[in-house]
């Protein structure tokens, strides 16, 4: 099963865009402790259903837990704590692909040559692959505009990807 | 424990000041205390969003710093009518998923 390792920002926006659990059945996502604190605390639960629903995925193991190691990675952007130990998860855990939808994180991960993804993009992914629908899609990607602060740009580059794969998949069809 | 400072302020703005005061009957000190520490948080706020909008600083830093959750910390982009630090650019260099 292939590797994701998340960290804060993309845990909650994949809670957010109702996208959380199907990822966690498709893919291995793995998050350090310092993630699971940052969004999963006794006191977010209580107040977040996101963070409930984190929680519960923790608690299952279909989120797991896993530490990043003692390897200090000599970053030249400071990072805090559950960001940059995602990203040392990243680096040490072979063939993983490291999911966040900060900006300075994905700077780290540039310079680290780490392969990164957005949630728009997950989001484009999952209908690429055929694990989601059209119309699924369309409302995670308004729920990334409207809570989760995306820009339009991108909100736009994503559902015309979207519309670009689902005319492919239509003319495939007529070819066939 | 509070330490003295002195400021130079507009008459006007002083006039005002004394007025409310005066008719609230609050401690003027106590007041000016008050308003100087939530403009100071608000300033704060703004500048560390600036900083986040040019990601010199991550997400949970900035929430380390204000003392936020992620949660309140989109709450307050929304208000602010910010968005996410992530650039086109990323989401055009962002890796596929693997196939399943």
């Amino acid at each position: 099963m292939a590797r994701l390792v998340v960290d804060s920002s993309a845990l909650i926006l994949l809670a957010k865009c109702n996208l959380l659990e199907i990822v966690c059945d498709l893919f291995d996502v793995i998050v350090p402790k310092a993630v699971s604190i940052e969004v999963a605390s006794e006191n977010l639960v209580k107040n977040y259903p996101d963070a409930a629903l984190i929680s519960e995925l923790m608690s299952k193991g279909a989120i797991k837990i896993q530490n990043p190691g003692r390897d200090r990675v000599p970053s030249p952007l400071s990072l805090h704590k559950g960001e940059k130990e995602a990203l040392l998860l990243a680096i040490n855990l072979d063939r993983s692909l490291f999911a966040t939808d900060d900006g300075k994180a994905i700077k780290a991960a540039r310079f680290f040559n780490i392969p990164f993804i957005v949630t728009p993009k997950i989001v484009v992914e999952l209908f690429r692959l055929q694990k989601i629908s059209l119309k699924r899609a369309r409302e995670s990607l308004e729920k990334l505009s409207i809570i989760g602060r995306y820009s339009p740009e991108i909100i736009t580059d994503a559902l015309i990807t979207l519309l670009e794969k689902e005319d492919g998949k239509a003319n495939n069809h007529k070819d066939t | 424990m509070a330490k003295p400072t002195t400021i130079r302020i507009p008459e006007d703005l002083l006039n005002e000041i004394n007025e409310l005061v005066q008719e609230l009957k609050l401690d003027r000190s106590a007041y000016l205390r008050e308003v100087l520490r939530k403009g100071f948080s608000l300033d704060k706020q703004d500048r560390l969003l600036r900083k986040y909008v040019r990601k010199e600083i991550s997400q949970m830093e900035v929430c380390k710093e204000l003392n936020w959750d992620p949660w309140e910390f989109l709450t307050q982009l929304k208000e602010r009518n910010l968005n996410l630090n992530v650039e086109l650019e990323d989401m055009l260099d962002a890796a596929d998923l693997p196939s399943i």
